[in-house]
């Protein structure tokens, strides 16, 4: 009973760090942070390694290192790790409480509403990766979702319509974002920049992108890399809710 | 249930890779501290059964 007892103990303690070290590494993966976490994690292995082969001096070393990396990963990311402990509070808990009917709704009405005008249009929305250093690339924004506000910001020769709109959660996060532009040779030549750039994020993260083309008005997605071309509202509709929330089927 | 496992797989095999290692490098340090405490009690023991007026304040 005593040995069932300290086993699940044993579970529960690493079970807690897994959690801790998935949300850290789940943080840092879309902001600057993941290049100095690597470095960490890195020397973290090195130092078990050489304390495991009784490289004293080696490891004495390591130690130093490793203090000394802790304190400037806390004194250059302090800005990063401010904002993740707020978004413990906000952001996170809040997307249970999130109509994401009415967001899927709001963002297919834009589509289609820009694809009638023939008016371009890209917008990335933000799954479990985040994307912070894309949304500092452009305005921030932070307002509540509406297709009149999404519409507005496409307008052409306006100031902010350049570039993609990043949806994070439940609000428009940012305009005038720059997302990189796929390397895969297979595409298309005849896809433009904004296509270019749908693939290139949804290469990199695991964003949703949808594209509104300028010159056919079709509506594309991209996701992992893929592009599915000239899609209806009603697939639009079916894509965006089966895919924002990917526990959705587990949690019925 | 398959999702959640796909998702974000190799950042959920590092986590718990590093979540292990942790566990089990506390768990030596803790191993450690216990054994050095023991051992300061023994010494401190020993010396107070060599000789009784060890760790006694002189009385003034």
């Amino acid at each position: 009973m005593t040995d069932y007892l300290s086993l699940a103990k044993i579970l529960i303690e690493i079970g807690i760090l897994w959690f801790v070290y998935y949300g850290i590494l789940l943080f840092a993966r879309g902001t600057r942070g993941v290049y100095i976490l690597r470095g960490v994690i890195l020397i973290t292995l090195i130092f078990v390694i050489t304390r495991q082969l009784g490289f004293d001096r080696i490891n004495w070393i390591f130690t130093k290192i490793f203090a000394l990396s802790i304190l400037a990963f806390l004194i250059i990311f302090q800005q990063e790790i401010r904002r993740g402990l707020a978004n413990i509070g906000q952001r996170r808990w809040s997307r249970f409480f999130l109509k994401e009917s009415e967001i899927i709704s709001e963002i297919t009405t834009t589509c289609f509403l820009l694809s009638k005008k023939k008016i371009g249009a890209l917008i990335a929305i933000e799954r479990e990766m985040r994307l912070e250093n894309y949304i500092e690339s452009g305005i921030e924004i932070d307002a509540k979702m509406n297709s009149e506000l999404l519409i507005t910001i496409f307008m052409p020769n306006t100031p902010l319509h350049d570039g993609g709109i990043i949806v994070a959660g439940e609000r428009i996060a940012a305009s005038g974002c720059l997302f990189p532009l796929t390397q895969n040779p297979k595409v298309l030549t005849t896809l433009g920049t904004r296509h270019r750039a749908a693939l290139g994020l949804s290469e990199e993260t695991d964003a949703i992108v949808v594209v509104v083309s300028e010159e056919t008005g079709g509506v594309s997605v991209a996701i992992g890399g893929r592009l599915t071309h000239d899609l209806d509202r009603e697939s639009l509709e079916r894509v965006l809710s089966n895919l924002y929330r990917p526990d959705k089927k587990d949690r019925k | 249930m398959n999702n959640w496992m796909t998702n974000n797989f190799w950042i959920k095999i590092v986590s718990l890779v590093l979540a292990v290692i942790t566990w089990f490098y506390v768990n030596e340090e803790l191993i450690k501290e216990k054994n050095m405490v023991k051992q300061l009690y023994k010494t401190s023991t020993i010396r107070q059964i060599q000789n009784p007026s060890y760790n006694k304040k002189p009385v003034k």
